[in-house]
């Protein structure tokens, strides 16, 4: 029996990169995102009928940049028994979200793409064309990457290099050498956190956010409906204080979230914050 | 100058526990109030302290209800130790017997010269002295309740309700708590009881109450609350009686008594 | 036996007034207070001119460091020491009144009612429209559970009881913030929930001071009232109230205080465990075992522990800053465990 199992075990593993190969000889006609940063992707570039399923987050206009996309898409909340029963040519996770799952896909020789994180804007580049490869549609993943790149082009950057420190970030970081390093050195001006350099997840505590010298202070803008303790800090009298002083800027979590187009728009509001006339020292 | 039960009846969970007790305890006396297990012996000195409400009758002091008293004058006027309670933290003997003098202190005030003096005597006449500094786990059974005595002798009060307490004790200790609460009778506090060695109750005691089922069945002066009918009755027992070296009569339980079958049967229903 | 009554002459310490021990002892943590509760405002993140914001503060300037000092370091400051004061005093008077070595300010279900009065609240989205939302919401679950704790309390029910309510309190309240937090439209706010219940103190402003410490401070007067009733419960229900302890007036006292001093402190700050549970342990070989005598020292001690883990979490350069329940159950679940296992040791 022991021997009968492995033998199929084997068996399986040998037919899994025949299976992978004749996937990406045309376009999979099945697809499961189970990732919203994949959702997204996935919902820009992909013939509606080839979703199958997205995860529920897509739906969400708090969090998700394509909730009118996923309207009447069916989503999943990413369980191994949903997926497989769903049969799908390709399944679309990230590579560090729903491990359990992944992993039990692989074993029942499911093609999976799993998506990375990527580091800088150029990374971001490779990811569409790689979701868009995938999905069999190349030259749409192209024209994304050319809209990006139209959009970057349209911002004008920061005239002066202000110091910018992001607080509270949420599902993102803004280390050095994280996408949202880049986004902001994109836009032309000093990243402080890391500069202070005390904490990856940039849950940087307010009086060293007050005496980093910070020309501006970059929030989450607090969605209705969308409960965040983050927003709490925009009640503190320091932090009030620091508006006051036209030194904070609020932006949206889910522009920041994902790589896709709408890194563009982070770009954009965070130079067109830094070159605001304001009572700035 | 007394302490009055009024045809008190006592129930608890729809058990009565007591009924029809008509009771008139005087100060300067020490009374003993026996009765087999589960007699009721122990909510009487609850309702004597006012911790068990009568569901009938009522408790007067000096023909004051007890009920309508504050709990501080009522804690100044009558002190009680129960059976059982222990000690909760390791504190120091002296720490124990200070506690008496919690009903005469106002809140946060410190101890007064009369607090030292009265937990003093208190130590002094329940020998424990010696163990002032000791706390609570090294202490013997013997010793733990003669501390707890003296808890109770330290409110000073005019009436001193104890519960079983010689039960622990060695038999030189045992004659000396009784004779210290027979001296404490004697100095004019009202002195009730509870115990279970008759022959010691006989032979201390002004006046014993006799306690059966939750009813009273005998109270008088010790010879003639305890006749043999009534042992034999109550206890299931007989007795040897006899005069000692000294001429004072005693009394000894001796044997279980032939026909009380019955009788038998209630006593070992535990209370 | 019989003799005449002798009065034995006092020894010369007086032993049944406050010792001097326990007064020294009392001392030296005030002091202890005082000097965190400085070192705490002049330790921080940032190197930080503290004559200088002071002096902008005291001459009226709203300077950015005379806000970081005022509305920033002295609330945080301030706060540890309340917060660390309820948490002690309360651990002393539940360990106490329950005869229980291994009683926690936990115990009754007053922290984590507070906790899912704020959860609610914050989910209910007044968190983004009110500033205070989130202690708010703690302080109205510490009520509801004072209010259904002295309900039952009232009735006269047994300390037992009492433990027992507690302890289906507190797993209903966790069962349901875990469901609030399971319902969370907010993913990563569920995280932050979790985190913020793991107690700290950072950016909170003098709003939150100016919310906890009425309410602490009426929650102290009751648990100290306790103190000499505390004591003669040392021998049990009965006996203390043949000494003029009124049990339900206790009762009401204590469970009513610790909703407040506890309800307002993990409010402000989140749940930091182990302290209360802790601190009386310390303080009872140095102040004595009377449960009373330990409620002051244990607050104070309290409040000296939670103002260094503040002040440890500050120095510690991790990242994110370690969550102050963090690190007072590192500090006390070993303590916990060898005290366990002493007290097997003894009762053997």
């Amino acid at each position: 029996m022991r021997l009968r199992a492995i033998l199929a075990f084997w068996a399986i593993l040998a037919a899994m990169p025949a299976a992978c190969a004749a996937g990406s000889a045309e376009a999979p006609v099945r697809v499961v995102s189970m990732n919203l940063c994949a959702d997204e992707l996935v919902l820009r570039l992909a013939d509606r009928d080839q979703v199958l399923a997205v995860t529920y987050l897509a739906r969400d206009p708090r969090g998700s940049t394509v909730a009118s996309e996923a309207a009447g898409v069916p989503v999943t909340r990413g369980l191994t028994e949903e997926i497989v029963a769903l049969k799908p040519d390709l399944v679309i996770a990230g590579a560090f979200t729903t491990r359990a799952t992944v992993g039990m896909l692989k074993r029942v020789s499911s093609p999976v793409l799993e998506l990375g994180v990527p580091a800088d804007l150029d990374g971001v580049r490779a990811q569409i064309r790689q979701v868009a490869g995938a999905l069999g549609h190349p030259e749409r993943g192209e024209a994304m990457v050319a809209d990006l790149d139209a959009r970057l082009a349209s911002v004008t950057p920061a005239t002066k290099p202000l110091r910018a420190l992001v607080m509270r970030p949420n599902a993102f970081t803004v280390a050095p050498g994280g996408l949202g390093d880049a986004l902001i050195r994109a836009a032309g001006l000093v990243n402080v956190a890391a500069e202070i350099g005390r904490d990856r997840f940039g849950q940087v505590p307010l009086e060293a956010a007050a005496l980093a010298n910070a020309d501006l202070i970059v929030v989450d803008e607090a969605a209705p409906g969308l409960p965040s303790l983050a927003d709490t800090l925009l009640h503190h009298p320091v932090f009030r204080a620091l508006a006051r002083e036209g030194r904070t800027v609020a932006i949206p979590n889910r522009f920041w979230t994902c790589p896709g187009p709408q890194v563009a728009e982070v770009v954009a509001r965070l130079a067109a914050a830094a070159n605001e006339p304001g009572p700035r020292p | 100058m007394s302490l009055d039960l009024n045809d008190v009846r006592v129930t608890l969970d729809g058990r009565t526990i007591l009924t029809d007790i008509d009771l008139a305890l005087e100060r300067g006396r020490f009374v003993g109030l026996v009765g087999p297990n589960g007699a009721g012996k122990t909510t009487l000195l609850r309702v004597l302290t006012a911790l068990v409400a009568p569901s009938r009758g009522g408790v007067t002091l000096e023909g004051q209800a007890l009920s309508g008293m504050s709990r501080e004058v009522r804690a100044r006027r009558i002190a009680a130790l129960f059976q059982g309670a222990g000690v909760g933290w390791p504190i120091t003997v002296r720490q124990i017997v200070a506690l008496g003098r919690l009903p005469h202190r106002r809140a946060f005030a410190g101890f007064s010269e009369a607090d030292e003096a009265a937990v003093a005597r208190a130590m002094a006449r329940t020998d424990v002295g010696h163990l002032a500094g000791r706390t609570e786990p090294t202490l013997s059974s013997g010793e733990r309740m003669r501390a707890l005595l003296a808890r109770a002798l330290a409110v000073e009060a005019e009436w001193l309700l104890v519960d079983e307490p010689i039960t622990a004790l060695d038999p030189a200790h045992q004659l000396d708590a009784m004779a210290l609460l027979r001296a404490a009778s004697r100095d004019g506090t009202g002195v009730v009881a509870v115990l279970h060695d008759l022959a010691l109750a006989a032979r201390f005691c002004d006046r014993i109450v006799v306690l059966s089922d939750g009813r009273l069945v005998a109270d008088a002066s010790p010879e003639e609350a305890m006749t043999d009918a009534l042992l034999a009755r109550v206890f299931g027992v007989t007795a040897e009686r006899g005069e000692a070296a000294d001429g004072t009569r005693y009394l000894l339980p001796w044997a279980r008594s032939g026909a009380t079958t019955e009788t038998s049967d209630d006593a070992i229903i535990p209370g | 036996m019989n003799a005449p009554v002798r009065t034995i002459a006092s020894p010369a310490a007086r032993p049944l007034g406050m010792p001097r021990a326990r007064r020294a002892v009392i001392a030296v943590l005030a002091l202890a207070v005082l000097a965190l509760t400085l070192v705490s405002v002049a330790i921080g993140y940032a190197p930080f001119d503290v004559p200088a914001a002071f002096a902008d503060l005291v001459a009226g300037r709203t300077t950015l460091p005379a806000m970081v000092l005022w509305e920033l370091r002295v609330p945080r400051a301030l706060l540890g020491s309340l917060v660390g004061f309820s948490l002690g005093l309360t651990g002393a008077a539940m360990q106490g009144y329950l005869r229980n070595p291994l009683a926690d300010p936990g115990i009754l279900g007053i922290s984590s009612a507070a906790a899912l009065g704020a959860v609610i609240v914050f989910y209910g989205g007044l968190a983004a429209s009110l500033s205070l939302a989130l202690p708010l919401g703690g302080i109205a679950g510490a009520g509801m559970a004072a209010l259904l704790l002295n309900a039952l309390a009232a009735r006269g029910s047994s300390t037992l009881g009492l433990i027992l309510a507690g302890v289906g309190l507190s797993s209903l309240a966790g069962a349901l913030t875990a469901l609030a937090l399971n319902l969370s439209p907010n993913p990563y706010a569920a995280l932050e929930i979790v985190f913020w219940l793991m107690g700290s103190l950072s950016d909170r402003s003098l709003d939150h001071v100016v919310l906890c410490l009425p309410l602490m401070l009426v929650g102290w007067g009751l648990m100290l009232s306790t103190g000499s009733a505390l004591d003669a419960l040392t021998l049990g229900e009965d006996t203390a109230a043949s000494l003029g302890v009124g049990l339900v007036s206790v009762r009401l006292r204590l469970v009513t205080g610790a909703a407040l001093a506890v309800g307002s402190g993990v409010a402000v700050s989140g749940a930091i465990g182990f302290v209360g549970l802790v601190v009386p342990h310390l303080m009872r070989p140095l102040v004595g075992a009377r449960p009373g005598a330990g409620l002051l020292p244990s607050g104070l001690a309290g409040a000296v522990l939670v103002l260094a883990a503040d002040i440890g979490v500050r120095l510690l350069a991790t990242r994110p800053e370690l969550k102050l329940g963090v690190v007072t159950a590192l500090v006390g679940a070993p303590f916990l465990i060898v005290l366990l296992l002493r007290n097997r040791g003894r009762r053997a």
